[in-house]
């Protein structure tokens, strides 16, 4: 099998698994594969009544909207870590890159490695500032130096643009996902995740989504553990032995041990690269992990916990791909004779459960999946309600909501962005949502990232700049990811690309720090009273 | 209220803990753009070959490098941190 010819596009549609659940089915969908299979169904029903008891317990705490949007600042270093885990755990990370491995070798582990590279640049740069000077949302900690309102309101609108594009791709992917595993239609399956993902979100709050996480991130990792292992059974607990029979069923040879994905564009690669490391220092949802513990060494020890548990993920990862294509390829069972997967290359880590463990590990795992899903977007919507009634609404009002009022406008926000997210999902059916996430990421690098950085450790920064700066962020990102191939020439079909590139970061995040520093140099504002009292935000690192 | 030698002495220690953060993150950006200039180099120099050859190549050992960096980086910067 040839690698794709738009490596980008490869990429892109890799990173969009990376969080949509997997969304590449469609185009090689087997009525072999549409049937859902019974050990599914039991896993499927106990893991949704598991999680629905989750809700219902964490739902009668949440009385309060800082147990509601934060858990009460009450998780643990180790349940935070575990949690943060299980949001990069996503079932997009397990079947996207096993099933870029599965393509095209060692690309989907260079994507394994730019996501985990990104995780100290989150602990170094704004973790703990994060967790000491927020209390809902990354808007606080600019709040604490700029002017409140032009800024939340900026930090509101940016946050709920990357989380709607968060959510269209993961309710996309979760409806083909479940279509294709419990053989229904799209649209029911999209409802049927959309109408679950709202109880969950607005009853249980985010003490359900962390437990759901963790559960689901020891279920992951364990599954994970569980395939790797029998499919390292098979030749002896030989690694050598598995490259070298992958590499001999794959028709590129020893090349899938090398990268090919970026030998046509280095830009382009660099930009996505760019875009990855520093998009998650600005994503909302993960972001919001730093509130529910209760200090700045509880987060940081929380982010070392998680980069443990992805590094290990991802070596699992490793095998797992590796294994697929050893094991897989050739066989009948699976595989057509071009080596594509029944379903979907995007399948190899469930069909390589069901070669090695059975129908038992195949449903567990497919369980596991959807449980992901569930908890992936109940932390997207309620980062996003959490930005709506705190920074939206404060920054549109003027005034700060008391707490009924907050923990109100929060459930209703998360309310409406599930039915958004449900209306979406359903008008996106089929399309190509590889764009929705790199927009996301791109969005969260441009705009958000260079706000935080600039916020927490130049004490020139002026309203003024950070206003001009996040707005050229987010209009920049969105318009030059819009104007590019993966939306101009291929979903909207307008012709050769104006812009050359799927991800602007490289130009777009070093622009918006450029512009936000000019714009406050530019013109110094006076310092207000309380500020002149005020330790600069800086002093708050230490 | 604090006193302005306060003050002082928070920034000059903000600063010298700000100057520590930014070496760590400037040091993971360059290993991460260190790998990637690897990988592209790699990948167009590398002939394709049909022959089975070794188990982990380079671009394999440049992806696993920068994957324990990361979490070395990590720990250490825990570890600094949390004896502080």
């Amino acid at each position: 099998m040839r690698i794709p010819r738009n490596s980008i596009s490869f990429l892109l549609a890799t990173v969009s698994t990376f969080g949509a659940g997997g969304v590449a089915y469609s185009a090689q969908s087997d009525s072999q594969i549409r049937q859902a299979d019974f050990s599914t169904i039991v896993f499927f029903v106990v893991f949704a009544a598991l999680t629905l008891l989750i809700c219902v317990w964490a739902g009668r705490r949440a009385t309060s909207s800082s147990e509601y949007l934060t858990a009460g600042s009450s998780i643990s270093a180790g349940q935070n870590g575990l949690a943060i885990a299980g949001d990069y755990m996503s079932a997009g990370a397990f079947l996207g890159l096993s099933g870029a491995i599965y393509v095209s070798g060692l690309d989907g582990m260079f994507l394994a490695a730019s996501y985990l590279a990104s995780w100290p640049i989150v602990l170094f740069l704004v973790a703990e500032p994060l967790r000491r000077l927020g209390k809902y949302s990354f808007a606080d900690v600019l709040a604490h130096k700029l002017r409140e309102r032009p800024i939340r309101i900026l930090a509101g609108a940016s946050t709920i643009v990357i989380v709607s594009f968060y959510l269209v791709a993961q309710m996309v992917g979760a409806g083909e996902l479940i279509s294709l595993l419990f053989a229904i239609g799209y649209g029911p399956a999209v409802i049927m995740v959309g109408l679950l993902m709202i109880v969950f979100s607005t009853l249980g709050g985010m003490r359900a989504a962390t437990w759901v996480q963790i559960i689901k991130a020891v279920l992951m990792i364990c599954g994970s553990a569980m395939i790797a292992a029998l499919a390292l059974n098979r030749f002896g607990f030989s690694a050598s032995d598995l490259l070298k029979t992958a590499e001999a069923n794959h028709p590129n040879g020893n090349g899938i041990m090398n990268i090919h994905g970026f030998s046509q564009d280095g830009i382009a690669t660099l930009s996505l690269g760019v875009g990855i490391l520093f998009g998650t220092s600005g994503l909302p949802h993960i972001l919001m992990r730093f509130f529910t513990v209760h200090d700045e060494r509880a987060a940081r020890v929380s982010v070392f916990y998680a980069t443990c548990l992805i590094a290990l993920f991802f070596t699992m990862l490793f095998f797992i791909g590796y294994g697929s294509i050893a094991i897989l390829r050739g066989d009948a069972t699976y595989a057509n004779a071009s080596g594509a997967l029944f379903g979907g290359n995007n399948l190899a880590p469930i069909h390589l459960a069901r070669a090695v463990g059975g129908s038992v590990l195949a449903g567990f795992i497919s369980a596991v999946a959807f449980a992901t899903i569930l908890a992936v977007v109940s932390g997207l919507i309620i980062a996003g309600a959490s930005s709506a009634a705190n920074d939206l609404v404060v920054g549109l009002s003027g005034r700060h909501l008391d707490e009924r009022k907050r923990l109100r406008i929060s459930r209703i926000s998360a309310l409406a962005l599930g039915v958004l997210g449900i209306v979406f999902g359903l008008a996106c059916e089929g399309q190509n949502v590889a764009y929705l996430l790199a927009l996301a990421t791109a969005i969260a690098a441009s705009a958000n990232f260079p706000l935080l950085l600039l916020a927490i450790y130049w004490d020139g920064l002026t309203t003024r700049g950070a206003v001009v700066g996040g707005t050229f962020g987010l209009i920049s990102s969105v318009a030059l990811t819009v104007i590019g191939p993966t939306i101009w020439s291929k979903v909207l079909g307008l012709g050769p690309a104006i812009f050359p590139y799927d991800s602007p970061a490289l130009f777009t995040v070093p622009l918006t720090l450029f512009v936000c520093w000019v714009v406050s140099i530019a013109k110094a504002e006076p310092e207000k009273d309380w500020q002149l009292t005020q330790p600069s935000v800086a002093q708050y690192v230490e | 209220m604090p006193k302005t030698t306060d003050v002082v002495r928070l920034r000059v220690t903000a600063h010298r803990l700000g100057v520590r953060r930014f070496r760590l993150a400037l040091l993971m950006i360059v290993s991460y753009l260190a790998m990637m200039t690897f990988l592209i180099y790699s990948a167009r120099h590398t002939p394709q070959s049909p022959v089975v050859a070794t188990d982990f190549g380079p671009a394999v050992i440049a992806v696993a490098s920068c994957m324990a960096f990361s979490v070395i980086l990590t720990g250490f910067f825990v570890f600094v941190r949390n004896r502080d």
